[in-house]
């Protein structure tokens, strides 16, 4: 091999490097956030916590793919960790664990279930200040503004007080002429807040209130139904999860019980007895067959989602994602744009509370740290009509 | 409440003969090969996923599917004879072991293929038969009606064909019945995937009539065996009555108590009876 040969190949390896490292530099230059996720994916508990999951991938993936966000000066894209909690506090604990030891996780979405949050809640006390979660469950509530609670966020309107879906619809239930409501509720820590939270707002309202619980796990209510029914209620409050919620509502027309009031859940059960209920009131963060073709940005959601999924739109399950979802990456991400960095987690909490998102919820934090955001009560009728009510609290 | 209690009392009559079933395949599988199979409540599991996703997956009719979950379900229970129970014949405790080992195989499995969200069919026959007094869902009636049929059509096998007395007569003295040409090998696997093929059964009717999750054969595998222990080990109409009394203790208890803790009612049924009948309500006294 003769000199000149040796100073082309050595030529040509010095180009193809300079290719290479020209090649890379934009994604070195990009340095990725880490964002996190704790949320049941799959298990009885899902409906908490899997649209959520599915949001949040489409969400990472439409901004990494415009080309990341820039915040003072610097290019960042997004890096999701979002393992499947299963709805076990144990195995949330455990991916949490990792989250903020191993993989140095600034933002963690979720968990919308009390449950797990009440597992992870002491683990998590001891990382205040060098992290945010921002979850829907119902027990992050009680937590806000506590001391060694400022990583907290709660993405969920609270049920009660002046902007609470809960006294509004507990009023509404009273406008309807309602005297006696049965409740049927899991016996757990979400049950237990349920009951706490509704049985006042019932009361307040003169509304008679008789309560029953079950293990998780049950599938056959029929004795406690038939109780329920011999009590003569005028609206049944039911459990929280679709899980048990087809076997309630099936059950329940059975024995004659055909009106329905529900806090939680999806419009699913109610749709699937629809010949057999007569009333099935729900709050429901979106009605999304209805704000499809009224509003741009759920029509450009749906489309997104089905060409991201290659499946149907689960419009069922969509009203789920107005908790820790699609929104609020994007809402994360314009908060570190206005405090002008990525890792300086009490700014970024300070400009989360500082504006509001326009995305497919109008979405603003209190100074408690608690959403607010629009949101819609729907009323199944017997046969599948359906009546809606839109609702803005200021 | 007159109303109320007569109401569940049937309701308790419906549910105990889905107790009943898995009670049938603990009593038979124990009486034959001496092991407590349970991992009877994964085979149901096994029935009511093969009963749903024939449905509702391929869209074949719920009549049809059911045998084919049941057949399903019984060739699973063929796979686990021979390469499992088949080792572990008159050995409780290596019975016992291989089978609770073999409820997280099948659990997995199904968790694998399925996940662990529930599953809901669609309705096969809904609406409810009103009798004036109480009423009774249409689904809940066929279902009690198809397990009565079959636990009574296996009493009548067991006492009238020669198969069935050849198997009472292995259970009493495996010895004498191998010496009078009873081919004891077989039988020992025809009880085995027989009683996966009645768990099977009763898992593909519950799909019918309930959510369908993983582990949904845990709490009826412990019901079985409480109610076969209620009636006495080896008795086959007991198994019947033992998982009926154990409904009906469980739908009326929840009456009266918290129905949260309905399954404390029939645990109490069953210790106060064997008391009083150590043996079980049809057990042979000692």
């Amino acid at each position: 091999m003769g000199k000149s040969q040796h100073c082309r190949i050595a030529l040509g390896a010095g180009a193809a490097l300079a290719v290479l490292a020209l090649a890379a530099f934009p994604a070195a230059a990009q340095e990725a956030v880490k964002i996190g996720e704790i949320e049941a994916q799959t298990g009885a508990l899902n409906t908490y916590g899997w649209m959520s999951s599915q949001g949040m991938r489409m969400a990472v993936e439409e901004i990494n793919k415009a080309g990341g966000f820039e915040v003072a000066g610097k290019k960042y894209t997004l890096e999701l960790t979002a393992p499947d909690t299963q709805g076990n506090p144990q195995q949330a604990l455990i991916e949490l664990k990792k989250m903020l030891e191993e993989e140095h996780v600034r933002y963690v979405f979720g968990p919308f279930l009390t449950n797990v949050y009440k597992g992870i809640e002491p683990y998590a006390d001891g990382f205040d200040g060098k992290f945010l979660m921002i979850g829907g469950a119902t027990a992050i509530h009680f937590d806000l503004g506590k001391p060694q609670h400022g990583y907290l966020l709660r993405s969920w309107n609270w049920d009660a007080g002046d902007a609470g879906f809960g006294s509004l619809m507990v009023a509404n239930l009273k406008e309807r002429g309602a005297k006696k409501v049965a409740m049927l509720m899991q016996n757990d820590a979400f049950g237990h807040v349920a009951r706490d939270i509704y049985a006042p707002l019932f009361a307040k309202e003169g509304i008679e209130f008789h309560e029953e619980w079950f293990e998780p796990g049950t599938t056959d209510f029929s004795s406690v139904l038939a109780k329920i029914a011999a009590w003569k209620p005028d609206y049944l409050f039911p459990g929280y999860t679709d899980a048990v919620l087809y076997d309630i509502v099936r059950q329940a027309t059975e024995v004659g019980l055909t009106r329905f009031w529900l806090v939680r859940g999806s419009l699913g059960p109610g749709l699937k007895n629809k010949d057999a209920v007569d009333d099935y009131i729900i709050y429901i963060p979106k009605y999304f067959e209805e704000a499809e073709a009224s509003e741009a940005k759920v029509k450009k959601f749906v489309a997104d989602y089905k060409a991201f999924y290659k499946k149907d739109f689960p419009y069922d399950q969509a009203p789920l994602c107005s908790s820790s979802c699609y929104d609020h990456v994007f809402m994360l991400v314009e908060a570190m744009k206005k405090a002008g960095s990525v890792d300086d987690v009490a700014k970024v909490r300070a400009a989360l509370l500082g504006f509001t998102y326009e995305g497919l919820w109008n979405i603003r934090y209190d100074s408690t740290g608690e959403e607010v955001f629009n949101f819609d009560v729907v009323d199944i009728k017997k046969g599948g009509t359906i009546a809606v009510t839109h609702f803005a609290p200021k | 409440m007159l109303q109320l209690v007569v109401g569940q009392l049937l309701n308790g009559v419906i549910i105990g003969t889905l107790y009943g079933i898995i009670a049938l395949g603990v009593t038979l599988t124990f009486g034959i090969t001496g092991i407590v199979n349970f991992a009877l409540g994964a085979f149901m599991a096994i029935g009511a996923y093969a009963g749903w996703y024939l449905t509702d997956g391929l869209g074949i009719a719920y009549p049809a599917a059911i045998p084919l979950a049941v057949c399903a379900t019984a060739l699973m229970g063929l796979l686990a004879d021979q390469t499992l129970f088949r080792f572990t014949r008159n050995n409780l405790i290596n019975g016992l072991i291989v089978s609770i080992g073999l409820i997280s195989v099948i659990e997995s499995v199904l968790l694998m293929l399925w996940t662990t969200t529930p599953k809901n069919m669609h309705y096969v026959l809904p609406g409810v038969i009103d009798f004036g007094w109480f009423i009774v869902p249409r689904m809940k009636g066929v279902v009690f009606l198809v397990l009565l049929a079959v636990i009574l059509a296996t009493y009548a096998a067991l006492t009238r064909t020669w198969t069935g007395r050849a198997a009472y007569a292995y259970a009493q003295a495996p010895e004498a019945a191998l010496l009078m040409g009873v081919r004891t090998r077989l039988l020992e696997t025809g009880v085995v995937v027989y009683s996966t093929a009645l768990a099977g059964l009763g898992g593909a009717l519950y799909a019918s009539l309930y959510s369908l999750e993983v582990s949904l054969g845990s709490s009826y595998i412990l019901k079985g065996v409480e109610a076969a222990i209620l009636a006495g080990i080896g008795s086959v109409m007991g198994s019947l009555m033992g998982g009926i009394l154990l409904g009906v203790t469980e739908a009326v208890g929840s009456i009266f108590f918290p129905q949260a803790y309905r399954d404390a009612y029939g645990l109490v049924f069953l210790v106060l009876v064997l008391l009083f009948r150590p043996a079980g309500l049809f057990g042979a006294r000692r």
